[in-house]
């Protein structure tokens, strides 16, 4: 809000002043509504604009500012002026009381109890009748007196349109302070808001309650406005309208709620013949604005004037982490550890961890890894409160945080980083972190000193240099590329001072030179004196940076120890290779190599990733008929994500991808199936809430055809499932999940077959039988293209490999070649 | 006496509530977002089989069959123009572009079908039944509504085990990417989704249009209970938001009776509210697990 804009606010509202004193009582009248509906946009835009939260009842506030001026003018003698603000008052204590339940649910639960309060006022206005007149309503309601010179009207309106400048700029002032930068932030992502020790809870019912204030000060301006106020003025339709007001303005605009209600309030009066097409109009409107100009009004003219100065977004230069800097801004104090006990979650009778328990010693860094599903995001969750754990204790220097909300443990002094990180997008750089800076204390409503003052800024400048982040700080932290992203996530939990800093997959996504510059800056915050938890799959940096490495397996802790201990450690060798179940397995009838069979399926330098940072940079593979291969990595080196994108679930961003023939880029799911590339996927994903059966036959969507032949077929090949072929699928085990999720893909008539991480979490017995299956696949020469993190299992069973890192092929030949070739224990265990 | 009455047309209503609240269910179990004026497509039932019956003086088997087929072919409408290409950006507009698209239905039918209220003649109205010489007052219609209801509940049930199609749309509830690997079309699922979901608010208008005046905005307050309906059931579990439209049903017959019909309104809102604040996922839903 620049000052040219506070000059044109204030030549509308004085010319709106000169015409309501000029113009006869039926446009005064018009024009006074008009500013009451700009007074309502003005608090929903707090709401849904700021916040991002919609509401359907705000009629209902209304009505609760104009049926007191209506009670108390006329029946007890008070003056509007006394009347006016209680009635303002009651309607925000109402939206604050009604915010606590309406807010704990999201989305169309929220509209319904909105609704459902406006339903509530509006009934409750007529069956009460002795207070508010029932249908009849009250009339003759006391107005305010404006002296001799200008009528009712005239002064109402003028009122109006001074309380819409104020409250314009109390907009202004809260969306450019504290507050509204935790409103917006809250909208962005309500989880990154707690762990910066924001309560979502707070700030959302705060706007509901301003925005009921609001609407409440509008309608008690309303009642003398009008003379008289019935029930059926405060129907369901003029919710609609407000939201309207909003939506068509522009929603978290300044100026958008005064366009919007110009709009609404202005059109029905020149389309005054058509007056029973007003509704039609507004609905086809509201849905014509949705549709075209989702930012409203607002948003096409700022767009308009970017393109009238030639402003271009400029291309952002790639960026990289430079290496951090020396001086450093982390306070120097004595800070408290982390000791975590017997620590366990259970999801629907699974249990994710399981009896964990380690010291986080402080001025280190202490790594949890393990493999896919092995519970170490869930540890994280729980150690940031999103979790309530099940069992077991943490305690942060003897206070125990178990059972403590996410934000307040922020606020104690756990932050934390996700693994997709989780900016709050529509602030800029610098302003993420300045918020994060108060641990939560917003302080008044409209002010903005803890946001905006210098030392506020610089420490947030000092922070992001700490953390190596060299980009401007005024982009919109939504149009950072990715390794800034991180960055600014971290400068961000740094921001709030904390005890101990949770990083979950930090390096994942970034370049070996980045990973590098990584690696300095957790040693630096180590050093600064915190304690730095990491779950990382990157064992080369895992090994680098750690003091002490946890080890999970299955939701347990396998070993504890510095980096040399655990890569001698035999146990997290078998984990992670699978090397001894492999060995059982080995005896398997040989066959001849096919060198002459024909491709089918080709992969050429594939390109696919989330969001703008590539996962996987260029692969190339194939895989020829009636071949087993196998795709070795360790965790986050791209074999998932390679594997959704050839089946269809995930668009690639360049490359070839052929399957006989057929090119499958820009292929649907469906599509890929019908072609004969079918994916079982990880973690089974089989039906769980239907039969065994059921999930068997789902698998021959497309080839219903002699059906259940087919279903005997795969009933002689798995026995396990005859027994439980009408039990619910989700009562299976794992391994019988497993085989279930191969029939069904079976049923799809496969050409080739993809079989993503089939041992996972499996008991070595259960893996030896599934293999065994598998192995019989292969004699019936299936061609297969299979990821597994039991490397060995795999090779037994491949005919050729390739290994994955970072993206990338980094190495590929027959199965013997790979399993003898260093390569592939390096990428799995990190290469010293 | 009174009682037995309001309890057996509390059942019609609430058993009406809960097919309505079955198709938000089946949109939002496949897709995640519903056609929030759902009341809109159940009125959209009434007045066209009151316009092919009465208007057109079409026989009545033929009029509810055509009225039907419009209603489903109305929810594609809807799927494809209100929510489709908010989802498609991923956007959750579709709440306000779904009310947007029922205001604009509401407001064409009045100007073409017009203002007034007209009851929908039926045989199964025209004299109250006399149960065991009690006078219950009870028309023919109002013990059929429930049966109804429940039978076509049960039906939906038994598609859904049943059929190719049925069980493709549990597979997709389930798990929307495993069903894709299935090579189950999810586009088209979500559109079938939409058509059966219009389609059970429009068997309810066509039930209820002889007990209540059909009119352009009959269906406003009614689609807002049934969407109260479905989420108190939990959205997420089929018997559970039939029954809890059987509770609403009910429990709305017994205030009216009790206090009044002034209050119905008042306090069955209020329930919504209280029943939310204290049990945010519904009196049958799950919890889900906040993904961080």
């Amino acid at each position: 809000m620049n000052r040219l804009s506070i000059i044109a606010g204030l030549a509308l509202a004085t010319l709106g002043i000169v015409v309501a004193l000029n113009v006869n009582s039926y446009y005064v009248f018009v024009l006074a509504n008009i500013a009451l509906i700009a007074i309502v946009g003005i608090g929903l835009n707090v709401l849904l604009g700021l916040t991002g939260q919609v509401s359907f009842g705000h009629i209902g506030f209304y009505a609760i500012g104009a049926y007191p001026v209506a009670i108390l003018t006329t029946k007890a003698g008070w003056s509007f002026w006394a009347a006016w603000p209680a009635g303002a008052l009651l309607a925000g204590l109402l939206g604050g009381l009604l915010a606590l339940p309406a807010l704990r649910v999201k989305g169309p639960y929220l509209a319904m109890i909105t609704i459902a309060f406006s339903f509530i006022v509006q009934h409750s206005a007529v069956e009460m009748a002795s207070l508010t007149g029932g249908q009849n309503g009250i009339m003759g309601i006391g107005a305010p007196s404006f002296g001799s010179a200008i009528n009712t009207e005239q002064g109402i309106a003028m009122l109006a349109i001074v309380v819409t400048a104020v409250l314009l700029l109390a907009y202004a002032l809260l969306a450019r302070g504290t507050w509204g930068a935790a409103m917006r932030a809250v909208k962005d992502s309500e989880i990154a808001a707690e762990s910066i020790g924001l309560s979502p809870l707070v700030v959302k019912t705060m706007a509901f309650a301003v925005s009921a204030l609001l609407a409440g000060l509008a309608g008690g301006l309303f009642a003398p406005l009008s003379g008289f106020v019935t029930p059926d003025t405060f129907s369901f339709m003029q919710s609609i309208l407000f939201v309207l007001v909003v939506i068509v303005g522009g929603a978290g605009s300044i100026a958008g709620p005064v366009i919007g209600a110009v709009i609404v309030g202005v059109l029905p009066e020149a389309l005054a013949s058509l007056e029973d097409f007003r509704l039609l109009f507004f609905g086809a409107l509201l849905l014509l604005v949705l549709w075209i100009a989702p930012d409203g009004m607002m948003g096409v003219l700022t767009r308009q004037f970017g393109r009238l100065r030639g402003t271009k977004r400029t291309l952002v230069q790639p960026p990289s982490i430079t290496t951090p800097t020396a001086t450093n801004p982390i306070a120097a104090r004595v800070r408290a550890s982390l000791h975590v006990r017997n620590l366990g979650m259970t999801f629907g009778g699974v249990r994710a961890v399981n009896g964990l328990g380690f010291d986080v010693p402080v001025a280190a860094v202490t790594s949890l890894i393990g493999p896919n599903g092995a519970g170490k995001t869930t540890a994280l969750n729980m150690l940031s409160g999103f979790y309530r754990p099940t069992t077991g204790t943490f305690a942060l220097d003897g206070d125990e945080l178990q059972a403590t909300p996410a934000f307040r443990i922020a606020r104690r002094g756990i932050a934390r980083t996700y693994q997709t990180s989780q900016l709050f997008g529509s602030l800029s750089v610098e302003d993420n972190v300045a918020l994060a800076l108060n641990r939560g204390k917003l302080g008044s409503l409209l002010g903005s000193a803890r946001y905006t003052a210098p030392f506020v800024r610089a420490r947030s400048r000092q922070l992001l240099d700490f953390c190596g982040y060299r980009g401007a700080l005024d982009t919109p932290a939504a149009d950072l590329a990715h390794v800034d992203r991180r960055l600014v996530e971290i400068a961000r939990a740094l921001a709030t001072d904390p005890d101990v800093l949770l990083l979950d997959e930090p390096a994942a996504g970034l370049s070996r030179e980045d990973k590098e510059r990584l690696a300095v800056l957790l040693r630096n915050i180590a050093h600064a004196g915190l304690s730095v938890v990491v779950v990382e799959h990157d064992m080369t940096l895992v090994m680098a940076i750690s003091d002490q490495i946890v080890v999970l397996d299955a939701g347990q802790r396998l070993a504890l120890g510095t980096p040399e201990e655990i890569q001698q450690n035999p146990a997290v060798r078998q984990a992670y290779l699978g090397e001894t179940v492999a060995t059982g397995t080995q005896a398997r009838k040989p066959r001849e190599q096919r060198v002459d069979t024909p491709t089918l399926l080709g992969i050429d330098d594939l390109v696919a990733g989330y969001g703008a940072e590539p996962v996987l940079h260029g692969i190339s593979l194939q895989v020829k008929r009636g071949e087993i291969v196998a795709l070795l990595g360790a965790n986050g080196a791209g074999k998932s994500t390679l594997m959704r994108t050839l089946s269809g679930l995930h668009r690639s961003l360049s490359g070839g991808l052929h399957l006989d023939g057929h090119s499958l880029e820009n292929k649907s799911a469906e599509t890929i199936v019908g072609l004969g590339l079918v994916l079982v996927p990880e973690g089974r994903q089989v039906f769980s809430e239907l039969s065994v059966l059921d999930n068997i036959r789902l698998g021959a969507f497309l080839h219903p055809e002699d059906i259940d032949n087919r279903v005997e077929s795969m009933l002689v090949r798995f026995p396990r499932l005859r027994e439980r072929l009408h039990q619910r699928a989700g009562l299976l085990s794992g391994g019988e999940q497993q085989m279930l999720a191969v029939a069904r893909g079976l049923m799809s008539k496969p050409r080739i077959l993809l079989l993503d991480e089939p041992s996972l979490g499996l008991a070595p017995k259960i893996i030896a039988e599934l293999f065994a299956a598998l192995d019989q696949l292969r004699q019936e020469n299936m061609t297969i293209l299979l990821v597994d993190q039991m490397a060995g299992l795999a090779l037994a069973l491949a005919d050729r490999a390739y290994v994955i890192e970072g993206g990338r092929v980094v190495a590929q030949g027959t199965a013997a070649d790979i399993a003898g070739n260093g390569e592939l224990a390096k990428a799995y265990l990190g290469g010293h | 006496m009174l009682l037995l009455s309001a309890l057996i047309s509390g059942l019609g209503l609430g058993s009406m509530y809960g097919l309505m609240a079955l198709g938000f269910y089946i949109t939002y179990a496949v897709s995640g977002t519903v056609n929030f004026a759902q009341g809109s497509s159940m009125m959209l039932g009434a007045v066209l089989c009151f316009a092919f019956a009465q208007t057109l003086g079409w026989p009545m088997p033929l009029a509810i069959v055509l009225a039907l087929v419009l209603c489903a072919v109305y929810g594609l409408l809807v799927e494809f123009i209100a929510v489709r290409p908010f989802t498609n950006r991923g956007s959750n507009a579709w709440l306000m572009s779904t009310v947007a698209l029922g205001i604009v239905l509401d407001n064409l039918v009045m100007h073409t079908f017009g203002k007034e209220p007209r009851s929908l003649p039926s045989p199964l109205v025209s004299a109250p039944m006399e149960i065991g010489g009690l006078g219950l007052g009870v028309y023919p219609l109002q013990l059929l509504i429930p049966l109804l209801g429940l039978a076509l509940a049960a039906a939906l049930h038994t598609i859904a085990r049943r059929t190719r199609w049925g069980v493709a749309l549990l597979a997709v509830v389930q798990n929307r990417d495993a069903a894709r690997l299935m090579g189950i079309p999810i586009t088209r699922a979500i559109a079938v989704a939409f058509a059966l979901s219009t389609l059970f608010a429009g068997i309810a208008g066509v039930l209820i249009a002889p007990l209540f005046n059909v009119n352009s905005d009959m269906g406003t307050l009614f689609g807002l209970k049934a969407f109260a309906v479905a989420i108190l059931g939990g959205i997420t579990s089929a018997w559970g938001v039939m029954l809890a439209g059987l509770l609403f049903g009910i429990v709305e017959a017994l205030i009216t009776v009790t206090l009044g019909s002034g209050y119905t309104q008042i306090f069955t809102f209020a329930l919504v509210i209280v029943v939310l604040a204290l049990k945010p996922n519904g009196l049958f839903g799950r919890a889900e697990v906040k993904k961080v």
